[in-house]
Parts: C-alpha cells; structure tokens; sequence
C-alpha cells in the first residue's frame, strides 16, 4: 500500500492538528444552558437514584468523541488516497484522442457510439494517479484541444461534457501528428485513441510517434445504409428542369430493402424502394425534373435489415440559380446569332450597334460580332466571333482559307454535346495564343478558338465569321453560344451543388469585408472572417447553411453532405494498427479510495458532524 | 393598577386596555360566576346546614346540643327539669353557641407559584377570591394571608359581601417573589390570629423544608386546616434536551444534568409520588385536601371543593 495523495507527513501533521482541536472543543468545559426548575428538590431526587448512570453518560460522550476521531482519521487517510501497491505507477502525460467522427453516432450500442467513449473516457479520468497529467482532444476531420494537459480531473470531465460528434470523416494521423507534439520530450507519454476504428488506415508518420499509443475500441455492429453522392444540374437549354445524381450504398453485411425519396423544396418528388445488396453502390438518376427551385433533399428509410448510423441516411444540395444573364450583343446585325440567342429564354439580350458601345448598365457576357472596341467597364466576359486585328484580345495569325476544326477539347465546357468534326469554313484567322490561355479548338493551320483571361475578364475568341462557315446550320452553332455563356455565368456563380463536410469551405463573398455571418443546419449562428473576399469555415456538419454579409440583398444559400462511404462503413475494429504496429489496451487506471468518492463522503460525515457538533452544544438543537 | 381602575368606567380607549392580566384574572365574568357558586353553594347544602356557618362550641344559643350533670355554680334555667322527673338526676341542657366562622385564606406567594407564566399563582388568587366571596355571602369573617417564608401581605379580617372589592384588590397587588417556608410564616400567622378558625391553605407545596410543618403547625394550634393543592401538569415536562444546568426557581440551587426522556419520566414519576405523599399525609390527618389542577377552570375547581366537603358544613 502507498500514498498516491497527500504524504505521509502532511497527512500526520494535518491530521494531528485536527484531531488535537477536536480533542479540545470535547475537553473543553462548555457552557450549559441554565433552566430553572420550579422545585429542584424534586429532581434531586431522581438524580441521585441516576448517579449510577452518570459514568455511561460520560461514556457515550467520550465515544462520541472517539467516533469523531474514527471518522477524522478516514478521512485523512482519503485525502492520502492509499492505492495498492501493484498500481504503483510513475506519473504519466497523456493525451486522449477522442473519436468524434459521423461513425461516431452510431446507435448500435447504449445510447450511440461517442456516448460509450464519454463514459470510458470518464473511467479512464477517474483513475487517474493525482500525478498523472492528460489532455483531451477531440478528433474526426480536425483535432481540437479540449484541455491542457492536466491533473485537474474536473478539468477534464467538463472537457468530456463539450464533446459532440460532427458529419465529418476520422483523420488519425493528423490526430497522432498532434499528440506526438504535444507529447514531445515528456517522459511516461501515452497516446490514448478511443474510436471505432471505422476510418481508412492512416498512412505511417513522418517521425516516430515517440510514445505508448494505446486504444479502446467501442461499437459491435457494421449493418449500415448511406447516400454517398447527391448532385443536381440544370439542363443548359431549359433550366425549368434539372437532372439529378444520387447514390446508395450498402456498408454492412446483410441485404436490406430501402425506401428513398427525394424532396425538392420540402414537397416529395419520387418515392422509391430499392433494395441493396451488401457492399452494393446503387447510382440513381432522375432526369427531367421540374418543379424545385433552390433545395433539394434525399432521405432513406431502412424497411427490411438494419442502419445504425442515421447521419448519413440524408444528403442534400443546392440547386443551381436560375438568374437572367445579361447579354450585350454589340453587331451591325447577325440573324444567326440573335436566333440563337433566342432558345434561352433566361438570357436577357440587349443588342446595340458597335457605335452604341459602351451602354448603360452592366452584363454578364458582351457579344462581340466582327468588332473588338476597348473594353468597357461594367460589360462582363467576352465572346469574340471573328475579332479584327485592332483591340483584339489575340493576336491574329495567317489568314485560312477552306479549313476546319481538326481537334477540339471534348472535355471543355464550352464544346460539350457538340461535335464539330465536318464543319467547313470558307475564310478566317488563325490566334497566337498568349502563356495561360486556352486552345479549346484549331485547325492543322492553327488555333481558331482560344479562351483565356484579359483584364481580370474571362474571353472567348472564334477566329472566322460564322455566316462564312456551315456552322451556323448545325445544331453546334446555339449549343455553342449558350455553353459559352453558361459557361461564364456558372463560373463567375462557382456554383456547387453541395459543398463536403470535412473540408474548409471558401466561400466567395465581396471584397473588404471581415466577416460574415453564417447560420448553421440547426439554426446557430456564427461570425466566420473573411480573406481576400472568401469566407471561411470548417465545415462539420451536413444540412443547408445560409450565408450573409453587410450589405447583401439576400443571403447566399448552399449545402453540406458528408458523402464519405468510407466514413459509412461504421464497423468497428478491435485493434488499432498504425504503421504495422499494433495499439496496446490501456492499462494503469485503477480507480483509487479518491476517485471512488469515499473522500467525498467523508467529507460530508465530518461536515454532518460538525453540524450535529455545533448545533447541540450552541443549544440550537436542545 | 389598583382594582378600583378594574371596576371604573374607562375614560378613553387607552385607559380600557390598562393593565389587561388584572381585568382578566376578575373581570365581569368572573365576577358573575362567584354570583353563580355563591348560588350553588347554597343548593349544594341546602337541607342539611343552614346558610351560616356554626361553630362546635357550646354556649348560650337556642339550638339543644346535649345533656351533662349539673354541677354547682349552673344556671338552674339550664336545669331540664322533664329530665329530671323521668330519670331521678340533674341535668342540664346545652346550646350551640352561634359565633361567626373566621375563615383565613393563606395564599402561597412564593416564587414557585409564578413559575413559568404565572398560570398557578393567577389560579390560586382566582380560587382564593371564590372562596372569599362564598365566605363573605355566608357572613362569615375572611381574611387573605399572602405567605412565603414569611407573611407577605395581610387583607384584615372582613364580612359581607359588599367587601369582594377589597378582596379584589387585595389579591391584584399580590406577586409571586421569595422561598417557601410554611412552618415559619404560619408560625407567625398562628401568632398573630388568636382567633381560631378555618384555614385554608392554597399552595403548591413546594416547600423545602417540607410540606408537613406547615400544616402541623396550623393543626396543633387548633385551627381547622383545609389543603388546596395547586397542580400544574407542566412542571415535570420540558422541552430541553442534553446538557443543562437547572436550577431552583425559588432558592436558586443548581446542579448539572443531561436531560433525557427517561430523566423527564422519572421526574414526572417523583411529581406524582410528592402528590401522593401530601395526600396520604392529608388523610392520616383528617386534613381536607383538595388537589387542584390548574387546567381546570377555577369554578369547576371550586364546585369540586364544596362536593368535597370541609369547608362549608
């Protein structure tokens, strides 16, 4: 047996001067209460036939004297808090990463899965040598210090109570990089994961941990169902409709029939059941849908088999705005071109003759018809069809005559659906691109369709007339005008269905502001800075957020999902394995006479008997 | 306050609210319950004595006694001459004597009696004043004594019942102070009264020295000595627990004791036995003793006492 505590000296001392004033409040001649008697005679003689009892009276005084000393002497020896001597450790410092993942919340033990390791945690802090120090850290995408490192157990309980689980997937080794900081140079260091050990293997760290890495493990089940994937676009050509993308996944062990459906701005869009073989992704497509405006939401419902983990039983996103874009056509007049203008019934044109330009007001795309004039402010990105050689962004090459596209970029934007393999141009230039601009398509004579940056302005460049090309029949010539204009508009919106939890979101907001103000899922609000006009936040959990700053007519609107399957796989691991070697269980943490609250209760008997003291002998009780 | 204030018109409110424990112990009420035993009393005995009350001596009254041998120096009036012609021998007739009773109302004084909150001393007054008053309706001579271990206050002896007010008065300046000492106070009361008589002792006994000097000293002076016994329930009952230091209202004695309800039962146990041995006393004696309880309302007392008997024959 051994001290943990107090020592062995001051527990004597401490407790010497204790008991020798209590010895001497008993010893003490106290003032008794006078009553008087309205014939004492009477009561003389009771008492002397009661002298016999006065030796058991002063007996029971001094045992309760002696009882007082038994309790005082309890209590000193909890203030030592005696521990076996087998629990005889050195003083530890450890650091507990507390797994606080979306795996996290899963129900299949007690209450849910972070609630098992609060309550570990909480076991672990009660054994706690009174040397030992610890610090708390909660861990999922992030690590954040909770506490300092400590032997303060209140400290650390309360550190215990702010932990929440986040729709965020685990990073150990960003977790294990910051325990092996905080730990470096300490002696007797121990690193303490308490997780499920559902997360993807951390890859081995740069340096050696350099300390005892111990895990416990919580969760038994792994029968999940998760939507991994949900994205939503408009159809370029009518953006009343949208096509949208969503993906199950079975992450358990056992078969299980879903019930899926989807919401658009709350009202119910298809309803659906699937069911899903275990390990299977099952892709969804909705096409041609119409009817939701801004928010779209997908939601599962397990029918038959079992899902313990609700977090990721719904996934949202944000539809697309359906703005006007402002087109300013500057032409002496382009029949082709207005009727192409014409099938977006979203665009807002206004055409003016080049000796009209510049306009009022301001655009988000200027149509450039045979004319390139200085750029004017307030006019947006610019679409060039067949720039002359003064105030052209480009420099002109040599002139081509009875050419074509012989390559293009499939993959861009601005040409997808289209496929301009037999187009034939009677007459037209060849660009010399600068250093940062884009080829989108050339001929084997050179590239007469560049894109690239000027003035901070997006442009687009076609190096012919279209009327001198058959162009302007296919059914490429509109596709191509209304992709080049969706594809400035969207960019300049950086428009994202959903943005990933997880991650910091940057989000764009006008420039010389410090902060905005973003309201979270569950309606708290926050002031998040601002750096070089982007807002940023970590974002941790699913849900729609709504952002708004000084000066904003609306806030900005957008969505969150955690659509991490490897976050969904939410069986648990027995053993943690970080670069091939394996964690140890944790060990060390028996609970002491202190932490088992005897010290507590002693505490209240010495207060109840001082009360008990008091109050009787102040004749308050008697 | 003097009893005249009690009996005064109030001139205002504030005179009214004067001295409120004298207007208590004998207001109207109480004034009109003395009315009903005086009553009472009398139905109570009606039959067998007449209202006054006669003394044993014998003398020249018209009431026949008894016979005795006639001795020279007789009157020869006294001579029953029908007597002498049946039985050949002198007798000679003898009369009650009618003479007024003196009745002496010895009222405890001491400190014991104002004990607490003075209950058992304003009911020993209450019962003294009844009985005065049924004394003084009887054209008996009353007088009050107020004793302790000494005699503290004397109302001069007194008749009729137009003196109730005096009474009154008299008892309203009583207060409760000093030891008991019966034997030396009734020693000098015996003293001081030549005039034998009933006395009608109205005490709690309390008395160190003991309650039986007191009474002998009033039976071996030839007075006819009545015990009224104040009983208060309270004085074997406390409220206290633990470690206290008690101490003798009276004498100021002390002595440290741990308050117990077995201590209090056993108290309770010796009050009962103190009781029990001045009755016992009492009856040996042929000492009328009437143990009042002061719980009871001071008319029921006195009902209590004429059933009793002893002091109206």
């Amino acid at each position: 047996m051994f001290l943990a505590g107090l020592p062995l000296t001051t527990l004597l001392l401490v407790g010497g001067g204790v008991a020798l004033a209590t010895v001497v409040l008993y010893i003490l001649k106290l003032r008794r209460r006078p009553v008087a008697v309205p014939f004492a005679s009477l009561w003389e003689r009771v008492l002397k036939d009661r002298e016999a009892s006065t030796l058991f009276s002063q007996l029971k005084r001094w045992l309760s004297l002696l009882l007082q000393l038994a309790m005082l002497a309890a209590l000193v020896l909890a203030l030592g808090d005696p521990r076996p001597e087998a629990s005889a450790l050195a003083a530890r410092n450890l650091v507990v990463l507390l797994d606080s993942s979306a795996s996290m919340a899963a129900t299949d033990v007690d209450k849910n899965r972070l609630a098992l390791a609060k309550k570990k945690l909480l076991e672990l802090i009660s054994g706690l040598k009174s040397e030992d120090r610890m610090l708390l850290a909660k861990l999922d995408a992030n690590v954040r210090a909770l506490s300092p490192l400590t032997s303060e157990t209140g400290v650390l309980r309360q550190a215990v109570e702010r932990v929440r689980w986040t729709d965020t997937a685990l990073d150990l080794q960003q977790g294990l990089t910051f325990a092996r900081d905080v730990l470096r140079g300490l002696p007797n260091a121990e690193v303490i994961v308490i997780s499920d050990g559902a997360f993807v293997a951390p890859a081995p760290l740069r340096e050696p941990l350099g300390a005892k890495l111990s895990f416990v493990g919580v969760g038994k089940e792994s029968d999940n169902l998760a939507i991994t994937e949900l994205s939503a676009r408009r159809y370029p050509l009518d953006k009343s409709r949208y096509e949208v993308l969503l993906a199950l996944e079975n992450t358990g062990k056992k078969a299980a029939l879903v019930e899926l459906s989807l919401f658009g701005d709350g009202q119910v869009i298809d309803v659906s059941q699937l069911r899903v073989e275990p390990g299977e992704r099952v892709p969804r497509f909705y096409t041609d849908l119409a009817g939701a405006s801004q928010q779209l939401e997908a939601r599962i419902r397990v029918l038959e088999g079992k899902d313990y983990l609700p977090n990721d039983n719904r996934a949202f996103a944000r539809m697309p705005e359906r703005r006007r874009a402002k087109i300013l056509v500057v032409t002496t007049g382009n029949t082709y071109l207005e009727a192409a203008l014409l099938l977006d019934e979203y665009l807002d044109v206004t055409q003016v003759e080049p000796s009209a330009y510049p306009p009022k007001g301001s655009f988000d795309v200027t149509i450039l018809d045979g004319v390139a004039p200085p750029v004017a402010l307030s006019t947006g990105a610019r679409l060039y069809l067949n720039p002359p050689a003064t105030g052209s962004p480009l420099k002109r090459g040599p002139k081509l005559e009875d050419f074509g596209f012989d390559t293009w970029d499939r993959k861009s934007p601005v040409l997808r659906f289209m496929d301009l393999l037999d187009v034939q141009v009677a007459i037209g230039y060849a660009f010399k691109p600068e250093p940062g601009d884009l080829v989108l398509g050339a001929s084997e004579l050179g590239p007469i369709l560049v894109s690239g940056t000027r003035a901070r302005q997006l442009f687009l460049a076609l190096g012919f007339d279209p009327r001198d090309s058959d162009l302007v029949l296919r059914v490429a010539w509109p596709l191509l005008i209304l992709n080049a204009i969706n594809t400035f508009v969207e960019q300049d919106a950086e428009y994202q269905s959903a943005y990933r939890t997880g991650d910091t979101w940057r989000l764009r907001v006008p420039a010389g502001l410090e902060t905005a103000d973003l309201r979270r899922p569950d309606g708290s609000r926050e002031s998040i800075p601002v750096r070089e006009a982007r807002a940023e936040h970590f974002g941790e959990y699913a849900g729609f957020y709504q952002l708004s700053w000084v000066g904003a007519q609306a806030p900005f609107s957008f969505a969150a999902n955690l659509q991490d399957s490897a976050e969904s796989r939410i069986g648990p691991q027995s053993e943690l394995v970080v670069a091939g070697a394996k964690a140890q269980t944790v060990s060390g943490f028996e609970s002491g006479l202190r932490q088992r609250y005897w010290g507590y209760l002693l505490i209240a008997v010495a207060l109840v008997s001082t009360l008990e003291w008091f109050t009787y002998h102040r004749r308050l009780t008697v | 306050m003097g009893l005249f204030e009690l009996f005064r018109r109030p001139k205002s409110g504030e005179a009214a609210r004067t001295n409120v424990a004298a207007i208590g112990l004998f207001d109207d009420q109480f004034q009109r319950k003395l009315e009903m035993l005086a009553l009472v009393s009398r139905r109570v005995f009606a039959g067998r004595q007449r209202a006054e009350r006669r003394s044993k001596k014998q003398g020249s009254g018209i009431e026949f006694a008894d016979h005795r041998e006639y001795t020279v120096g007789d009157d020869f009036r006294t001579v029953d001459w029908n007597a002498y012609r049946r039985f050949g021998r002198l007798l000679v007739r003898l009369y009650e004597e009618e003479e007024d009773l003196s009745i002496y109302l010895l009222v405890d004084c001491s400190s014991s009696m104002g004990f607490r909150d003075e209950r058992k001393f304003d009911q020993a007054r209450r019962l003294c004043a009844a009985l005065a008053y049924v004394g003084l309706a009887n054209l008996d001579r009353v007088t009050i004594v107020g004793v302790s271990d000494e005699i503290k206050s004397t109302l001069p002896t007194t008749r009729g019942k137009g003196r109730i007010l005096q009474v009154f008065r008299f008892l309203s300046q009583l207060q409760p102070s000093g030891v008991t000492d019966l034997e030396a106070c009734l020693t000098k009361f015996v003293a001081q009264h030549k005039r034998r008589g009933l006395a009608v002792l109205i005490s709690d006994l309390y008395d160190p020295a003991g309650f039986e000097r007191g009474i002998n000293v009033l039976r071996f002076n030839k007075f006819e000595p009545y015990v009224l016994h104040l009983v208060d329930p309270r004085d074997a009952v406390s409220d206290l627990r633990g470690d206290v230091r008690i101490y003798d209202c009276e004498t100021g004695e002390e002595r440290d004791v741990t308050i117990t309800d077995g201590l209090l039962r056993k108290v309770a146990e010796a009050v009962t036995h103190y009781q029990s041995a001045i009755e016992r006393f009492c009856a040996s004696r042929t000492v009328p003793y009437f143990a009042a309880n002061i719980d009871v309302p001071f008319d029921e007392l006195v009902l209590r006492v004429f059933r009793r008997g002893g002091f109206l024959r």
